[in-house]
């Protein structure tokens, strides 16, 4: 009774010893299994044959492409014992079969490729039982597979003049190795339920716990050698199938790592060999032609066997299935990062440095195909997010670095990106891109001028090295200088920035002088400090560069108009329009020029048209573009890169443009009231990037401009109402329903509005300018005086408010004073633009 | 051009107007056989002046019109020379003679920027998510996620728009030139598999040329044609570059990465971050790869036997090897009760290994550092893992395994949730730990925190239909924020089992 129980038990624990790979311990089972005479030694020949021949290919494993080994002592201890299992035919059948195959394998492994195959024909793999076989028999059979398509490969054909034949060869063979792959998935996935069960029933034995399983040759290239020929043959069709069925099976411990790489490989060629049309998804059949396939070579596109048993794939409701090549290598990839992101090696003490950069490179191709898919749908915010995950092990790497950075830059985090590329810099000093880009982002919405300067000027310390990236150097610098001097308060401080703007530009123009950039801003810089005529022909100079570079076009129709060439200026805008019927900013000028030269009606009817071309413009605009920007915050300021694209001003301060730091602070400000403001009525369009909002509002503040121009004061405040209503706390609209106020003689409601509104814009010129005047009217001079002066300080250039000062001046009596005013005033009247020269964006 | 190309264009002139209605489909089936067709019209497409060009340009334009994809395509593999050729005439002002090359461009964007309906075409695509089970893996499988702000934003799947809607267009303006140009590109990437190996070189020759006229590289490249400059914008370049990046693995390695280096070239000049990071991340992803130029224009995408065996050996650090250890820091000396908080790590490993079921180290680790002994709810947690794997070894054995799966799905959730609540039992208990413990708490709080929203979004993914979650970008703002406050995920997540339980019973 026992001795029976513990052979069973013996059986099991053999069993489980071939399943697990356990070979060293089947030679002592098998003594103890003759010592109890259970079975006849026939089995114990087999049982020992087989484990001499798996210890040995343990400890001398088999490279692929490597060439047979030959007759080997231990090997031909192993034919011993497999012969005499064999010859005597004592054993069970499925004993038998077993012998077989064993036989055939060390046939493989001794290079008798056409006695392996001999085996084989004996033993009718296709029948035997996948259903309730133990776990180790299924190893066996998906092991015969691949030999057998080994061996097929090998051996030549017998009659190689049927072409017919050969394609029954390739198929028979490729089926094979199909089949043995799917058999060893099934295989994989039963061990190791069978180990985790184990654990549990033996959790108080001690034993080896954790036994690392490895595929070996055989299940390898059962697994893999299927769609190495099905794209050796140029037929993606179905190795892209295989690779499919493979990534669907349920993944186990020891398939990770062949899960990676397939994962990596068809992410691959779902980016470089197929686009959306040649697409199908995994659930569907594959398309009976496909471009993807080569058109020589006709082979069958679906798989003709069936197996009993099939290795459980990935079930249940509601799982996602790609629809398009991008989504399915996105998938693919996310699962690879997350892996690659796993076993990425943080050590990095010497004697991991190999693994370290084994790790680094496969993690970083993952990164890069992630790039390149993320790239083309456009997720930028997406992009960033996973490259700042691979942080963690990019110290030191370079790439990473750069590509977290533009990443960084293209999602719109500029601040960050500034951070980034300072990293960059420090690990590639010599490229002068980097800080190029890092002067972009600080030149722009950033408004970091210091950091730009220091940016800049390490491009321009590179000298002769940075090559055509010089003259960019120095225009950086130059647009750094530029805005700077719009940003000093002091007179002295903003001449000697203007002075060094125009030489950096001077020096850019006679760098690249073909480089329409450095013209248009040096045109730029002399029209700002009103050389309007030096300005007038670079103007044109950048114009014969590039003809319909909106940004030039706008410039010459200002210079024009500052020389009072009204008409002219109106001309050049109608041209540009033509080429940028929906720029708004131009049309704004368009509705100020028009004013003058043709009366506020056909200005109010060029608001109307704006207003339609707004509508056509920002309605097609879905909602869930603006979602873009993912992330809550980027989402609740402004989408820069489109406010970038458009060439918008601020909103906040079309007079002074919008480079103005305090315009800057005060435009913030406003977003962030006005937010709070609307949310508590609910009337008002939220949704969707700010500048849109920002536009139209600027459309109907115009409006009311024209109308008080016209003197219809109930109209101008409808129009302020509508742009109130979107941001009800804006500086502009305080002011137009200071103006509104005044018109309508409210002298004290006209204060109060100028009071608020440069309670929230300190700088606003023209606000002060209207703010001294009515002082003025209430014969307040010395406060009028104090903001008017102000006023002088921060924009130097407005004749107006040197009027008004003049005319306060010269009410208190300081004659010799105003005069100097008025004359100022007179001076600058003749040159100035019909709008300020610095509402054409500086940008890089 | 020769007479017979003359008359060989000619000849396809004639035969597709006389054709009947019916024979279009073989029509189009037997159009690549006529060798000399192709490339006699893109000697009319270059040759700006011939007179072959409106024409030629019309049917092109008809052939898409006939909305037969084959007679599409045939179109469509023009399309970088025509774009080439409207472009370099737009960049020397010569009017006249692009017209036709124009109107055909811009009937062929009318046309692909509406759908069958006449409706507004808006291109969209779902960004899959790793925490939703998808055909590929499992959630559970992969481990924890980082909780980062759009990690958390786009937990579910989100659909996204990439392309559209576009407005109807009569004529090119210099605002409108690259928007349309970009919109063609796509179209035309989107048929890469079937354009053939000579438009792929007229794609790179396109790029190239687009890039370089004009800047010092040209005379390198001993182009001579136009030497303006050409205005680019990032988003076309980035469709210039999708394209090249398929010559390059095509069979057109040399003029690919020639054209390559001009793209990326320019975007360094002009200082485009999306033009680099895609073009960067191209060059770097083929560094390594062993590309062979196939001269016989076969697809050149190989793969080869790699060895499964971890290439890393064992014991360097990895992520994934310091995810259980607790960092010792300096002041932890007068930690109020370290077992508390070895508790809370234990727990926190076995939920995101639990339900993968493999017997991987996380357990292991985990016993080892709480000394040797198995805690009550260790225990608990390996018991609820066996009774599920008989369920397997059931489902093995009767071959049905829907139902049973779908009960050990059930069964595994509800541990979740049970264990959840555990963590939180643990939680609220060693909130009362004073002090300094505080800070190293809450970075577990957090981690915690970031594994129980997992699960209680697997739950939510499970209940609800998918459609809920493909929700617009807008809602999914919302919704998430709604996950995000964590009094919200308490109170619902009892309603959601309930709902998932009569589900499936």
């Amino acid at each position: 009774m026992t001795a029976r129980k513990s052979g069973s038990r013996l059986e099991t624990e053999i069993e489980r010893c071939r399943s697990e790979g356990q070979w060293d311990k089947i030679a002592e089972l098998v003594r103890q299994m003759s010592a109890k005479l259970i079975s006849n030694d026939d089995l114990g020949e087999l049982l020992l044959g087989e484990a001499k021949l798996q210890q040995y290919l343990k400890e001398n494993p088999i490279k692929q492409g490597s060439s047979p080994r030959g007759p080997r002592p231990v090997l031909q201890e192993v034919r011993k014992h497999l012969t005499a299992a064999l010859d005597r035919g004592n054993l069970k059948p499925e004993y038998m079969q077993e012998a077989s195959l064993v036989m055939a394998k060390l046939c493989y492994v001794e290079g008798d490729y056409g006695e392996a195959l001999n085996q084989y024909s004996r033993v009718n793999l296709d029948e035997m039982q996948l259903v309730g076989s133990p776990v180790y028999r299924l190893s066996m059979i998906a092991e015969a597979y691949a030999t057998k398509g080994l061996c097929l490969e090998k051996v030549p054909m017998a009659s190689p003049s049927l072409s017919n034949r050969n394609a029954d060869r390739d198929q028979e063979i490729i089926t094979c190795y199909e089949k043995s792959g799917d058999i060893a998935l099934l295989y994989l996935q039963e061990v190791e339920k069978a180990l985790s069960v184990g654990i549990q029933n033996r959790s108080p034995k001690p034993g080896p716990v954790t036994q690392e399983q490895e595929l070996g040759f055989f299940l390898e290239t059962g697994l893999q050698r299927a769609h190495v020929i099905h794209f050796k043959n140029g037929n993606l069709t179905r190795g892209v199938g295989r690779f499919r069925e493979i990534l669907r099976a349920v993944e186990t411990r020891t398939t990770q790592n062949l899960r990676i790489t397939i994962a990596r490989q068809l992410a691959e060629i779902l980016l470089r060999g197929m686009c959306e049309q040649s697409y199908w998804n995994p659930l569907e059949d594959p398309p009976h032609h496909s471009p993807l396939d080569e058109l020589l070579r006709h082979s069958p596109h679906t798989k003709d066997y069936a197996l009993s048993r099939r290795p459980r794939i990935y079930s249940g409701e509601n799982l996602f299935c790609p629809q398009e090549n991008t989504e399915e290598a996105l998938l693919l990839l996310l699962i690879s990062e997350s892996m690659a992101n796993r076993d990425a090696v943080l050590s990095r003490i010497p004697e991991h440095n190999n693994d370290r950069i084994i790790s680094l490179q496969s993690a970083s191709l993952v990164y890069d195909l992630l790039t390149i898919a993320l790239g083309r749908r456009g997720q930028y915010e997406m992009l960033s997010e996973c490259l700042e995950r691979a942080m963690k092990f990019a110290f030191e790497e370079f790439h990473l670095w750069f590509q977290l950075a533009l990443s960084l830059m293209a999602a719109g985090k500029s601040a960050r990106a500034v951070k980034v590329l300072k990293e960059c810099m420090r690990l590639k000093p010599e490229d002068p891109t980097i800080p190029l880009l890092a002067v972009k982002l600080c030149i722009g919405n950033l408004h970091w001028l210091e950091e730009g300067e220091r940016f800049a000027k390490i491009v321009i310390d590179m000298g002769e090295k940075a090559a055509e990236f010089r003259a960019k150097g120095y225009l950086a610098i130059g647009l750094v200088y530029s805005l700077k001097a719009t940003d000093a308060s002091l007179r002295g401080m903003q001449e000697e920035y203007q002075k060094k703007a125009l030489s950096a530009f001077q020096r850019a123009q006679s760098l690249s002088p073909t480089d329409h950039l450095a013209v248009f801003y040096l045109a730029l810089q002399l029209a700002v400090s009103r050389q309007i005529p030096e300005a007038l022909g670079y103007v044109r100079q950048a114009l014969q560069l590039q003809g319909d570079d909106v940004h030039s076009l706008h410039l010459l129709a200002l210079l024009l108009s500052a020389q009072k060439h009204y008409h002219d200026a109106l001309n050049i805008i109608e041209m540009a329009l033509s080429e940028y019927p929906e720029n708004f900013i131009i049309l704004f000028t368009k509705v100020k020029l028009e004013t003058l030269c043709r009366g506020p009606e056909e200005a109010l009817l060029s608001c109307k048209r704006m207003l339609q071309i707004w509508k056509s413009c920002y309605n097609l605009t879905n909602p869930s573009d603006s979602g873009r920007g993912s992330s809550l915050l980027d989402r609740a300021v402004a989408d820069r890169r489109q406010l970038n694209a458009m060439t918008l001003p601020d909103f906040s301060d079309p007079e002074t443009g919008s480079v103005h730091a305090t315009s800057i602070a005060a435009s913030r400000v406003e977003q962030a009231l006005s937010e709070v403001a609307s949310s508590l009525q609910s009337s008002a369009p939220k949704q969707g990037p700010l500048h849109p909002w920002m536009t139209l509002a600027q459309i109907w503040l115009h409006a009311a401009e024209v109308y008080i121009g016209m003197g219809k004061a109930a109209e101008a405040a409808a129009c302020t109402q509508e742009a109130a209503s979107l941001f009800p706390m804006s500086h502009n609209v305080l002011f137009m329903k200071g103006q509104v106020a005044e018109l309508r003689g409210n002298v004290d409601e006209a204060k109060r509005w100028y009071e608020e509104a440069l309670s929230i814009s300190p700088t606003h010129v023209k606000t002060m300018q209207r703010l001294g005047l009515i002082l003025h009217q209430l014969q307040r001079y010395s406060l009028a005086e104090k903001i008017l002066r102000d006023a002088v300080q921060v924009n130097s250039t407005a004749h107006d408010v040197w009027n008004s000062l003049g005319e306060v001046l010269q009410a208190q009596g300081n004659d010799a004073a105003a005069t100097e005013c008025f004359l100022t005033a007179l001076e600058l009247e003749a040159s100035c633009p019909i709008l300020p020269f610095t509402i054409i964006p500086r940008a890089l | 051009m020769s007479a017979m190309d003359h008359g060989v264009v000619e000849e396809w002139l004639s035969e597709f107007k006389t054709l009947p209605e019916t024979a279009v489909s073989s029509y189009a089936a037997s159009l690549k056989d006529k060798g000399s067709l192709v490339p006699a019209l893109y000697k009319v497409i270059r040759e700006n002046y011939s007179d072959l060009l409106e024409p030629v340009c019309h049917q092109l334009f008809e052939f898409y019109r006939s909305g037969e994809p084959r007679l599409q395509r045939f179109t469509l593999q023009f399309l970088p020379e025509l774009v080439w050729s409207y472009l370099s005439v737009t960049a020397a002002r010569d009017p006249h003679c692009s017209g036709c090359i124009e109107a055909l461009l811009l009937g062929i964007y009318n046309l692909e920027i509406v759908d069958k309906d006449g409706q507004s075409k808006v291109l969209s695509f779902t960004i899959p998510s790793l925490s939703k089970p998808s055909i590929y893996h499992e959630p559970s499988s992969i481990g924890s996620l980082a909780l980062t702000e759009g990690a958390l934003a786009n937990h579910g799947l989100s659909r996204v728009v990439y392309s559209g809607p576009h407005l109807q267009r009569e004529t090119f303006t210099a605002q409108n030139r690259f928007e349309v140009l970009t919109f063609l590109l796509l179209c035309y990437n989107a048929a890469l598999s079937y354009v053939s190996i000579s438009s792929l070189q007229s794609l790179c020759q396109l790029s190239s040329r687009v890039c370089i006229c004009g800047y010092p590289r040209q005379q390198v490249r001993r182009y001579k044609g136009i030497s303006s400059r050409l205005m680019v914008t990032s988003e076309f370049l980035v469709q210039l570059i999708t394209g090249i990046h398929f010559a390059l693995c095509n069979g057109e390695l040399e003029l690919g990465s020639r054209a390559l280096d001009d793209v990326l070239y320019r975007a360094q000049l002009e200082l485009f971050p999306e033009a680099l990071l895609v073009g960067n991340a191209i060059k770097s992803s083929l560094h390594g790869a062993s590309l062979k130029a196939n001269k016989e224009g076969a697809r050149s995408i190989q793969v080869e036997i790699t060895p499964t065996a971890p290439r890393i050996s064992r014991n360097a650090v990895t992520s994934l090897s310091i995810r259980g250890h607790r960092w010792k820091r300096h002041d932890a000396v007068d930690l109020g009760s370290p077992d508390e908080l070895t508790e809370i790590s234990e727990v926190d490993e076995g939920i995101c290994t639990q339900a993968s079921a493999a017997p991987s180290s996380p357990p292991t680790i985990v016993i080892s550092s709480s000394g040797g002994k198995l805690s009550g709810k260790g225990l608990r947690r390996l018991t609820g893992r066996s009774s599920r794997d008989k369920d397997k070894d059931k489902e093995a054995a009767s071959g049905s395994d829907q139902l049973t799966r779908k009960q050990a799905a059930v069964r595994a959730m509800s541990e979740n949730l049970e264990l959840l609540s555990l963590k939180r039992l643990t939680l609220t208990a060693s909130q009362s730990v004073p002090k300094s413990g505080s800070l190293s708490l809450s970075r577990t709080a957090s981690a915690v925190f970031s594994r129980s929203f997992e699960q209680v979004s697997n739950v939510l993914a499970v209940a609800s239909p998918s459609s809920n979650h493909v929700a617009e970008a807008d809602h999914g703002g919302v919704a998430y924020l709604e996950h995000l406050s964590p009094a919200h995920q308490h109170r619902q997540r009892s309603p959601t089992i309930s709902v998932h339980v009569t589900s499936d019973l």
